[in-house]
């Protein structure tokens, strides 16, 4: 058998085809099927992300403010005010009022026993107009 | 180049995109089609692959990194989704891509768009006996009659090893011509 010289044989083609008309379709059906240059879609918060972070901070700042301003005043304060301290004494504590006068100095047991100097006309005038004294004074 | 460049930012540019974009396909659409055709053999596959690769070439167009000339960049996503074709096809198939392309090869007769003889057939089958490179070459420069040069830039290959590989490749075909 003559051995086969692919030089020495006319080119031989590869036989394909195509279909008629395929590449003027191809270009048509190809530029659909290409994906969109869509812009991409940026949620608005993502957008202002650094804005919202920033107001974020401010306002828990703010709000923390007062809360840690009382706290550290309150941890500070060794006074307790008067009207926490009188309903104390009047609704919580068993201390009654002699035990009170127990606890105070002579001197200032004086100063509440200040006499009150009124005279005879001004006590006849606060009878007068108050009947209810009156009755009190009748029991 | 200058023009090449010019072409690629007319690409990569949203306003200009589309119909450069149609420009590229008008001008690789045969010559790709011819490539791959050349390696999937039926026309269907084909078409499948050339689309896949266009699609593939507009998304990356904007990584194309001039390092070679547009055209064996396309060639080379070209060659690359007709080879990972065949192989997922071939695994799908549980067969090798060998047997695959065999396949192909014996229902060419019977396919309505192909148009050859016993010895295009013949050497069809020649060709599928050689290992992957080689057939690349021959293919590239027997049927497509592209230059090393352009065969050399597509693969990453020197030009004296592509010269080799296409030597060996002829031999193994006119061997096995010969003899079956």
């Amino acid at each position: 058998m003559k051995a086969f010289k692919l030089e020495n044989e006319p080119k031989i083609e590869s036989g394909f085809k195509i279909p008629e008309h395929y590449f003027e379709n191809f270009s048509e059906k190809l530029m659909h099927k290409l994906p969109e240059n869509e812009p991409k879609v940026i949620s608005l918060f993502q957008k202002n992300k650094k804005i919202f972070m920033m107001v974020a901070a401010v306002l828990i700042i703010a709000l923390l403010v007062p809360v840690l301003y009382t706290s550290t005043v309150n941890v500070n304060s060794k006074e307790i005010d008067t009207a926490t301290l009188e309903s104390y004494l009047s609704y919580q504590s068993n201390i009654n009022q002699y035990d009170l006068i127990n606890g105070l100095e002579t001197d200032e047991i004086n100063n509440i026993n200040t006499t009150i100097a009124l005279e005879d006309a001004t006590i006849e005038d606060i009878l007068v107009s108050n009947a209810n004294l009156e009755h009190l004074i009748m029991e | 180049m200058q023009e090449e460049e010019e072409f690629i930012q007319q690409l990569l540019n949203p306003k200009t995109q589309n119909e450069a974009f149609q420009k590229l396909l008008l001008t690789y659409q045969r010559p790709l089609y011819n490539h791959i055709r050349n390696l999937v053999l039926n026309h269907d596959d084909t078409d499948d692959v050339l689309q896949n690769t266009f699609i593939k070439i507009f998304q990356n167009l904007k990584n194309f990194k001039r390092e070679s000339k547009l055209f064996s960049w396309m060639y080379r996503i070209a060659t690359n989704e007709a080879l990972t074709f065949l192989n997922q096809k071939a695994k799908k198939g549980g067969i090798t891509s060998e047997t695959l392309q065999n396949k192909t090869i014996d229902n060419l007769k019977s396919d309505s768009y192909f148009d050859g003889n016993e010895i295009q057939i013949k050497l069809q089958k020649a060709i599928v006996a050689l290992p992957e490179k080689q057939q690349l070459v021959f293919k590239m420069k027997y049927f497509e009659e592209l230059k090393y040069e352009e065969i050399s830039e597509i693969l990453g290959t020197s030009v004296g090893a592509l010269k080799a590989s296409y030597h060996h490749a002829v031999k193994k075909i006119e061997a096995f011509v010969t003899s079956n």
